[in-house]
């Protein structure tokens, strides 16, 4: 157990590591300079050229990169350029809201999703849930920003309940939330579907009915659970996918998440705090996908940690 | 619909004699029912946008750049614009297809690399194990653990907005999804006899997997790939929203819906339209994969049940 | 002003999960006080910016809006009025002394900042070291050269400069006063001022802010007890935004925005005639012999655009066209010529001047301008009109349009660029644009490549210029001679549009795109 942990942390970090150096590397190949974001366009080449060794970029970036590292290792991500203040904090500023956007449409998710998957695995093949069927393929065949401003439209234009943009009150949450979900939702029915499929076609079901066991235990309390470990996985899965950025949404509703924090830290190219973003949200998501493995024994015996892989 | 309900409700593989054979059957005729229904649907949904996307040059239409700035958001069904104009008095519907054009080309193209990659990549590591397995699944972590949207806009930003970059960033995206699954069924199908006995005879290892393997897996693996053109579809859109498209005046269709966002107060269709249109094809293509793969199951359910 | 950041100990690395899970506590706190669609409660109201506001100090962060709000709890020595005048605000005395050159300023002896200290002037000399030690500043940009303070008793100072700078009332303006002890060379994100507003909140990363009342303000108390301040991206979110009554105030709106809320019950439109100008700016770096390094050719070319019905149609009556080298609203801006629309003389002139088959390329930044796509979009067709090719080439922010504007990327004919002006004179818009010298050109530090060195000393000597209508006479002719040079394509003035909820008091916006917080007040 302790073994495996080691190892998993390890690759973790390793495939952190890999990830912030791409983007390190990739940032600065890119066209455009952070110096002339920072500056405006009116700038003269002297005041650029000091910019640019204020935030050590004429060094090459093999240089920049060892720096980036030294800075790395005592905890320092940086200044961003934008904000004139510390690329962490300014993440932290902004994971709060990204967060809660990304609990709150995974637990609508779930709560949609897998009742609906079930329903789904034991209807299979009849017209409603064919009709059903169609129904999830055209959730997950929308495009998010246009679902996002359909809602909008609907619920802020036409009948103004909810507000259109931001966090300022609880009501925000709402709009953001379905359209994150809508893929979600028809992701996770489908998976639960297919897998509920299965689960109920395994003897120990009909094991089980044969003895007598109620329609409404064999589904829920046996096919369920044993299918619980792919559901659960996926979900997780996807979660960890939402912390990596839900950038449209963040930008058709403003919200200030790290999505929408990316979005515009390309567009000023501030280095420190592309870094910082990935850093942070790749590590989240990580931390996540390694929960997940670890709760693989409390959900199914079978699994011994370790041995699996 | 009654007999159907009540099917379901009798459970499928029951321990009697007399009735399990028809029972399988049925299972899988009532599947065969729903994939045909999906096909079906599906083409109906596809053609009925590629169809006109094919023929746009022939078609009565205004060309999607004529503007006319006095005839500007005019309604739709006005002045013989069926989808109405746009913010210069442009043709929606005339720009939907033409933009049409572009996300078809790039989704396609995309999705041939992707395969190729994602079916090569995959089966390597599937095949040969070792060292290549570590590196292929490495990176496909890597990839997960990405900010996707994020990398695509940089490497977009990073080479011009052109056609053949958004086509392989788009690439570049996919190839996990196809590796991901080429690996798991190389996995099964290298354990199977006729691999050991090709083994036996002397073959060389890339051409068992040439010649002997990949014909076997190569139906499962183009059926996803023709659900990752939906989803190609979808991410080049959701680019071009962004503003990482092909140059102005290009319509594409990201672009009409973000172009047309700032006038949902009072133009609804300027996003309304070229998103229905978007869902239609994704939803169209997706009913396609779908019923493919339902149907490759009853193929598959009913030999073995046989 | 102290950052928003949750109280969690130490680096807060490994607490990534814990801040998450912490989320529904930080920003309930955040979403206390507010109705169901986040309407503003009485006595506060909730202004929507389009830009974030990193923070409240505009050493390097200037925007129109951005100083509408760090005004209301930074102040100047002199603000700019409604008719483009500076008037005083903590000085009481702003004069020049002709024969020397210098200024000399006396501060109010009743200002003091919301901690009760007094502005002294020992401030105004950090202050003014410290801007010109940013890198990078707009605002020194404005100033021919930074003055020097020569203190004279503990109200009163000297401004010296080596040249005159004979408006140096208009441009101190900008230099926002900070108590020396709490004043860096950096961005502030901290410490007081001496405005009618102090921060209670403030998230520079997300761009929120809480302002409250300053009770001990120096000045007349203002009637708002709060403002509220949000960064909304998306134009469309602040339009529908503002129809909910879910934002107060939005500035700086597009022209269809402003179109699509003409009219509409709770909301009233302000309009000013702006003092950005909106170009599409020839290339003055092509070398001699190609077309459009003659006058003429370019002069032909105007003739091509219909900026009639790209002012109605596609900028909604929200701008226009101008009349001059800069919009004719500034103080010194003179009436020098028209663009007019005639294809047909377009096409005349340039049969006569032999000019076949000619291709341009346009560039430019998305966002630039409001309504910049379209507007290129419909050029390129009224071009093609004409028989003039052209192909747009789009850059996203960020990208690097400043290596294709100084000729370092690629080859380009016609860039659309704004040029604002935040201290309402013509002098800094044509010291912007105009004053390129041979020795700027050499690192490319001139406006796409636009070098006439007798229009550059023209200007000069206005700045030195003590008198103000000889000054404005020199302005007159230089300006006139920019403009026979037919240095843009096509150009437009757009107004200043701001929409606001009736149940607040119009708030009287300037042409500098600003207004005064403190004078805004709840309707009844």
């Amino acid at each position: 157990m302790v073994r495996y942990l080691a190892r998993r942390l390890g690759q973790s970090l390793l495939t952190i590591f890999l990830t912030v150096s791409t983007v390190f590397v990739l940032v600065r190949l890119a066209p455009g300079d952070p110096a002339t974001s920072y500056a405006g366009p009116n700038a003269t080449t002297e005041d650029l050229a000091r910019i640019r060794e204020q935030f050590g970029l004429d060094d090459s970036v093999f240089a920049q990169y060892l720096i980036f590292l030294r800075d790395l290792f005592t905890g320092d991500l940086g200044t961003s350029y934008s904000f004139h203040a510390p690329a962490f904090d300014v993440v932290m500023d902004r994971l709060p809201y990204t967060t809660t956007l990304a609990i709150s449409a995974i637990a609508l998710t779930t709560v949609v999703a897998v009742p609906l998957g079930v329903w789904m695995a034991r209807r299979a093949d009849t017209n409603r849930e064919i009709g059903a069927n169609i129904v999830t393929i055209a959730g997950q065949s929308m495009p998010d920003f246009w679902s996002g401003v359909m809602l909008l439209t609907a619920f802020a234009v036409l009948i103004p309940v909810l507000p259109s943009s931001g966090f300022t009150t609880w009501g925000g949450l709402v709009l953001p939330t379905i359209t994150v979900a809508i893929l979600q939702m028809a992701l996770i029915s489908r998976l639960v579907r297919r897998e509920m499929a299965g689960a109920l076609a395994s003897p120990y079901i009909t094991v089980a009915r044969s003895r007598g066991v109620s329609e409404r235990a064999l589904t829920w309390r046996y096919g369920l659970r044993n299918s619980a470990i792919p559901v659960l996985t996926a979900l997780g899965t996807r979660f960890a996918a939402l912390l990596n950025g839900v950038v449209v949404v963040e930008v058709v509703f403003g919200w200030p998440g790290v999505g929408s924090l990316v979005v515009r830290a390309l567009e000023t190219r501030d280095y420190p705090l592309i870094q910082a973003t990935v850093l942070v949200t790749a590590a989240l998501a990580i931390l996540v996908q390694l929960l997940i493995d670890l709760a693989y024994p409390l959900l199914d015996p079978r699994v011994r940690l370790g041995k699996a892989a | 619909m009654s007999t159907a309900l009540d099917t379901t409700a009798t459970p499928s593989p029951r321990p009697s004699a007399v009735s399990a054979r028809q029972l399988a059957a049925s299972t899988a005729t009532r599947r065969a029912r729903a994939a045909r229904l999906k096909l079906w649907i599906g083409t109906v949904c596809t053609l009925l946008v590629v169809v006109p996307i094919a023929l746009a040059q022939l078609l009565p239409l205004p060309g999607p750049n004529d503007q006319d700035l006095g005839k500007r958001r005019l309604a739709p069904f006005t002045e013989g614009h069926l989808f109405g104009t746009d913010q210069l008095g442009r043709d929606v519907l005339s720009r939907i297809l033409h933009g049409g054009q572009v996300s078809l080309t790039i989704g396609v193209l995309a999705v041939v690399v992707s395969g190729v990659i994602g079916i090569v990549a995959g089966a390597a590591a599937g095949y040969f194990g070792g060292w290549v397995d570590s590196v292929v699944s490495r990176l496909l972590e890597a990839q997960m653990s990405l900010p996707l949207l994020m990398m695509l806009l940089l490497v977009v930003a990073l080479f011009d907005p052109s056609v053949p970059v958004i086509t392989s960033v788009i690439a570049v995206a996919q190839w996990p999804e196809v590796a991901r699954l080429t690996r798991s069924l190389v996995l099964v199908e290298r354990e199977k006899p006729y691999v050991a006995a090709a083994r036996m005879l002397g073959l060389h290892r890339i051409q068992i997997l040439v010649r002997h393997i990949l014909p076997n897996i190569i139906r499962q693996a183009t059926l996803v790939v023709l659900l990752l053109l939906a989803q190609a579809v979808l991410l080049e859109s959701a680019l071009s929203y962004l503003g990482a498209g092909p140059q102005r005046p290009f319509a594409t269709w990201g672009r009409i819906i973000s172009d047309g966002q700032d006038y949902i107060t009072t133009s609804w269709w300027l996003v309304t339209l070229p998103g229905l249109v978007i869902v239609l094809l994704v939803v169209g293509v997706n009913l396609i994969g779908d019923g493919l793969r339902d149907r490759s199951r009853v193929r598959r359910t009913a030999t073995e049940g046989n | 002003m102290t950052r928003f950041t949750p109280p969690i100990l130490g680096r807060r690395t490994l607490l990534s999960v814990g801040a998450g899970l912490g989320a529904g506590l930080a920003l309930s706190q955040l979403t206390a006080c507010a109705g169901p669609t986040g309407a503003a409660g009485p006595g506060t109201i909730s202004l929507g910016l389009n830009r974030s506001l990193v923070s409240l100090d505009n050493k390097l962060n200037q925007f129109e809006a951005a100083v509408t709000v760090q005004r209301a709890v930074r102040q100047a020595l002199t603000s700019i009025d409604q008719n483009l005048r500076p008037q005083l605000v903590l000085a009481d005395r702003f004069e020049l002394d002709e024969a020397s050159g210098s200024w000399t300023v006396r501060l109010r002896d009743d200002v003091h900042y919301s901690d009760d200290t007094p502005v002294t002037v020992e401030d105004v000399a950090t202050a003014l070291r410290y801007y010109g030690e940013v890198n990078g500043s707009f605002i020194v940009g404005l100033f021919p050269e930074m003055p020097t303070v020569e203190p004279v008793d503990d109200r009163t100072f000297r401004l010296h400069t080596q040249r005159p700078v004979a408006v140096l009332d208009y441009l101190m303006a900008n230099i926002h006063i900070t108590p020396a002890a709490a004043n860096e060379p950096v961005e502030l994100s901290s410490g007081v001022g001496s405005g009618p507003y102090v921060v209670t909140r403030a998230n520079g990363g997300t761009g929120e802010y809480e302002l409250a009342r300053n009770d001990r303000y120096w000045g007349p108390a203002p009637s708002l007890r709060n403002v509220r301040v949000r960064f909304v991206p998306e134009e469309s979110s602040r339009v529908v935004g503002l129809r909910s009554g879910e934002i107060d105030v939005i500035d700086s709106i597009s022209p269809d925005s402003a179109d699509q809320l003409d009219g509409m019950r709770g909301v009233r439109i302000q309009r000013s005639p702006g003092t950005r100008i909106n170009q599409l700016f020839f290339n003055f770096r092509k070398p001699r012999g190609h077309p459009l390094a003659d006058p003429a050719v370019r002069e032909a070319l105007t003739y091509a655009i219909d900026g009639r019905a790209l002012i109605d149609n596609v900028l909604t009556g929200s701008a226009q066209q101008a009349e001059g080298v800069v919009p004719v609203a500034l103080e010194g801006a003179a009436r020098t010529g028209a663009f007019t629309y005639d294809p047909r003389q377009a096409r005349q002139r340039l049969d006569a001047l032999g000019v076949r088959d000619l291709a341009v390329k346009i560039i430019w930044e998305t966002g630039e301008f409001a309504a910049d796509t379209f507007i290129m979009e419909a050029v390129q067709e009224m071009l093609s009109d004409v028989g003039v090719r052209s192909t747009l080439q789009q850059f996203e922010p960020g990208g690097d349009i400043l290596q294709w504007r100084q000729g370092r990327r690629g080859d380009w004919d016609v860039l659309g660029n704004g040029f604002g002006n935040p201290t309402g004179l013509a002098l800094t818009s044509l010291q912007g644009m105009y004053a390129g010298t041979p020795e700027r050109e050499e690192t490319r530090d001139t406006y796409q490549g636009f070098v006439y060195p007798e229009v550059a000393g023209l200007i000069s000597d206005a700045t030195a210029e003590a008198d103000r209508d000889a000054r404005n006479l020199l302005l007159t002719d230089v300006q006139q001679r920019i403009w026979d040079l037919w240095p843009c394509l096509w150009a437009f003035v757009p107004d200043a549009v701001l929409a606001h909820r009736t149940r607040m008091t119009d708030p009287a916006l300037k042409p500098i795109n600003s207004y005064d917080l403190a004078s805004v007040a709840l309707e009844g």
